[in-house]
């Protein structure tokens, strides 16, 4: 059996692993950035509009070519960076400290590391309906991968569930592609995603239906339509429904951290609504109670590309750190600084709270349990 | 929640498929207000990881009186407790690999056959009827029996706890048992993290725990926690593995999911014994091996997931049923990696026994003592 080691692994290549490579590299570390997908970047290179956030996390620019720019970060330290895409992290196990890989379905192997950043970013969330299996539902993100990644269209018609920045930004990108939106369903009372967002598909005629939610899909061996109806203040139905024509279903319910190789490797989770999900816990370095291990990204909970690069940039910094590469004084302030003023907003306010609940200042403070 | 009351006639400890089923078959023979206990959730131990295979073809006397009688009852276990239990009765094919395997396991045979279960030696050639693509040809001899198969232990559960629920049986989840009661020689009931319950009857139905509660009572029970692994593949077209195909010196079982999943198991050398359902990289590379040696055709069939279990056993690999020295407080444990398919009639004999009625089957060689005694008869049929 083949062994890969390195002094530091990176799992993902999204915005928060390829940061983190390019700090630990910069800082003089070996790393190994493994991603499962074909290619690096991650989210990013299928966000065509321009990022919101501050000027250090490029805002203004759009997600691709983010991406870019991070790779020729890497680019300049590469002697110190080994890239595996096509490449997925299918285990830990702590017994021994050996991760197991494949690379596409063919090549399996084991990577052994001093230092882990476990940077894998999220999973689309589904919601259950009848015939939600029938060829035709997608996640939001799939829909996006496949039109601005693939050049794919997935249909003719969608209806889109859920009204939050995804379900706005994947509606107006699939009418720019050409496809029809027939209406957004919310449960919500309000809009949850960025006023803009929202006025741009009002503005191109796109009905966004609040307190309303998909009942069933209809179809027999493709989607062909779906039932939608008004929901009352406890969430359920209330009223007729309403038949939608349409050929695609779009969920854009939220997403859940990626954290199952965190638990592997025994490290303290929490579930934390604010965060979205089961997360680990962690101290300022975004090291987790398994020293050996890092979370960053959307990982450690669903926020933005901005603030999953800063991540990003701790836990490279921290893990060459703790390798007894020297790192420049004061950068974790400086960081932890940008954090803060990303975190600023109304949405920032909720992320605050729930990093309040998983942040640790001592270990040793923490109970066992 | 259920309503939580500090008397019950009978207190079960544990929420896999022992106590469920004893606490079905108690209520079904007339006891009132019985009262389960499970530290977790409902299938949390071993029951909701096992390979749930189901079978007949048995080494000793004792477990094929069990097995057979076990069969019976999961045959129309749909129809009495109203529910699915999964049951699918592809029958199981042994593998022997040893002049000396294929003796035993035809002794095992004669064993079966003389106690009316038909397991019959076939050759080669049927065991690739029965399972098409088998690739045993290091193989000496194979042995069959087509009422032999597996259910799902999910639904088995659920649906005897829900019979039971029906007939009264009150079950709370999350209840840590934490100490026995016990007054001049005989149960009193138990202490829990969530209060004391007094009863007159105790059932230790904790599976690998069960030598923990045994002496919560003061008494010493030779069993013990063996961890084993176990995986499962994604969904392909049914018929790759119609049968369970094991073997015990091959060291392997292998079945397919009624939805097209393979799920099989090994056991590794020196198996630990620390509770900790963890999982080797070890396991999967040499189950895979086996797998496709086994099978040829599942090479580039996925693994979907891992997981590892605990068997809770006794140095003869037969279970301890019955009182102990404590009066009224009773053991259900010890099944050695075979207690998902004994349930039924493990519950069952139990549950007469103690309403006072004559078990279907005499169960009274399998008290604990036997072993202080020296009387263990070592059952062979086992991976
Ligand atoms: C439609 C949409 C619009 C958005 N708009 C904005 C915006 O305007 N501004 C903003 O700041 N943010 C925005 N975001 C959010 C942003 O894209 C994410 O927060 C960010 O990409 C998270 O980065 P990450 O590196 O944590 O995760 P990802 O970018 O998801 O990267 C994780 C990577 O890990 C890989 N991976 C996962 N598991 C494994 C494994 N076991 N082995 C190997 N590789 C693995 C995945 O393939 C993936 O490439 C948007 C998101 C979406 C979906
Ligand atoms: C990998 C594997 C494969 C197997 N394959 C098969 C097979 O093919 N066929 C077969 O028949 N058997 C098989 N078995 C064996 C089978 O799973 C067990 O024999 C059976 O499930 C035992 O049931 P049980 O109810 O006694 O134990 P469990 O299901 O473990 O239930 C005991 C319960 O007691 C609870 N408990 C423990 N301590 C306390 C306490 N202090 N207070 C309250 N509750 C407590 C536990 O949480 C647990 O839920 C397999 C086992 C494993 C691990």
């Amino acid at each position: 059996m083949k062994t890969l080691s390195t002094e530091i692994l990176v799992i993902g290549g999204g915005a928060a692993g390829l940061s983190a490579a390019a700090e630990a590299a910069a800082a003089g570390a070996k790393v190994l950035v493994a991603e499962s997908d074909l290619h690096l970047g991650g989210q990013l290179v299928k966000q065509t509009h321009k990022f919101f956030g501050s000027k250090d996390e490029y805002a203004g620019t759009r997600g691709f070519k983010i991406a870019d720019i991070l790779l020729s970060e890497i680019d300049s330290c590469k002697e110190n960076v080994e890239i595996h895409t096509n490449t997925t992290i299918t285990g830990f196990y702590s017994e021994d400290g050996t991760f197991t890989a494949m690379r596409g379905e063919e090549k399996y192997f084991h990577i052994k590391a001093k230092k882990t950043i476990v940077a894998t970013g999220a999973q689309e969330r589904l919601i259950p309906f009848p015939n939600n299996d029938l060829p035709g539902v997608y996640g939001a993100g799939a829909v996006q991968t496949l039109m601005n990644v693939y050049g794919v269209v997935p249909g003719k018609r969608v209806l889109m569930v859920g009204a939050g920045n995804i379900g706005l930004i994947v509606s107006y990108q699939l009418m720019q592609a050409g496809v029809e939106v027939a209406a957004v369903v919310e449960a919500a009372p309000r809009v949850g995603g960025y006023w803009v967002h929202a006025a741009k598909i009002r503005r191109m005629g796109v009905p966004i239906l609040l307190r309303h939610s998909i009942r069933k899909a209809v179809g027999d061996q493709v989607i062909t339509g779906a039932y939608i109806t008004a929901l009352n203040d406890r969430f359920e139905p209330e009223g007729e429904e309403t038949y939608v024509d349409c050929d695609v279903i779009c969920i854009a319910v939220g997403l859940s951290p990626t954290t199952e190789i965190l638990s592997q490797a025994g490290c303290k989770m929490m579930y934390v609504p604010q965060l979205c999900g089961l997360v680990a816990r962690r101290d300022r370095t975004m090291k987790t109670s398994n020293p050996d291990f890092f979370t960053a990204g959307d990982a450690s909970g669903i926020e933005e590309a901005s603030a999953a690069m800063v991540e990003g940039r701790i836990a490279g910094l921290s893990a060459a750190a703790d390798l007894g590469y020297p790192t420049e004084h004061g950068k974790l302030d400086e960081y932890w600084g940008r954090l803060q003023a990303l975190r600023s907003g109304e949405a920032g306010a909720r992320i605050c709270q729930g990093l309040e609940c998983v942040l640790v200042n001592r270990w040793e403070d923490v109970s066992d349990d | 929640m259920m309503e939580w009351k500090n008397t019950a006639n009978v207190v079960i400890i544990g929420g896999g498929i022992i106590g469920v089923s004893t606490a079905y078959y108690l209520a079904q023979n007339g006891m009132k207000n019985i009262v389960l206990i499970e530290k977790g959730t409902i299938c949390g131990g071993s029951t909701g990881r096992c390979g749930a295979g189901i079978r007949a073809q048995w080494g000793t006397e004792m477990n094929c009186r069990l097995g057979i009688a076990a069969l019976d009852i999961f045959e129309q276990l749909d129809q009495e407790l109203g529910m699915s239990v999964g049951l699918n009765q592809g029958g199981y094919l042994l593998v022997a690999y040893s002049e000396k395997e294929l003796d035993t396991l035809r002794k095992g045979m004669e064993l079966q056959n003389s106690l009316g279960i038909k397991s019959r030696q076939i050759t080669l050639r049927e065991a690739r009827e029965i399972c098409p693509g088998l690739a045993a040809d290091d193989a000496v001899g194979f042995f069959f029996h087509g009422r032999d198969g597996h259910a799902d232990p999910f639904l088995t559960t659920f649906a005897y706890l829900e019979a039971a629920k029906r007939l009264g049986v009150t079950c709370h989840r999350h209840t840590e048992c934490t100490g026995i009661l016990v007054d001049g020689g005989a149960v009193r009931g138990v202490e829990t993290d969530r209060g004391i319950i007094h009863a007159p009857i105790v059932i230790n139905c904790a599976g690998a725990y069960a030598q923990l509660i045994a002496r919560m009572a003061g008494i010493e029970i030779p069993n013990w926690a063996e961890r084993h692994e176990i995986m499962i593949t994604e969904p392909v077209a049914p018929g790759v593995c119609p049968c369970m195909l094991m073997s015990f010196s091959g060291n392997y079982y292998i079945q397919q999911r009624p939805h097209g999943s393979i799920i099989c198991g090994m056991s590794p050398a020196g198996h630990p014994e620390d509770y900790e359902n963890k999982t080797t990289w070890q396991f999967i590379e040499e189950m895979s091996k086996t797998l496709i040696r086994l099978l040829p055709r599942t090479r580039g069939i996925r693994i979907a997931r891992q997981w590892s279990g605990m068997y809770d056993m006794t140095p003869d690999a037969q279970p301890i049923i019955g009182e102990t020295d404590v009066k009224n407080f009773y053991h259900s444990t010890g099944y050695s990696g075979h207690g998902f398919m004994l349930a039924p009639v493990a519950g069952k004999i139990l549950a007469q026994h103690i309403t006072g009625k004559k078990p279907d089957i005499d169960f009274s060689m399998l008290d604990y003592r036997r072993f202080a005694r020296g009387e263990h008869i070592r059952e062979s049929n086992v991976v």
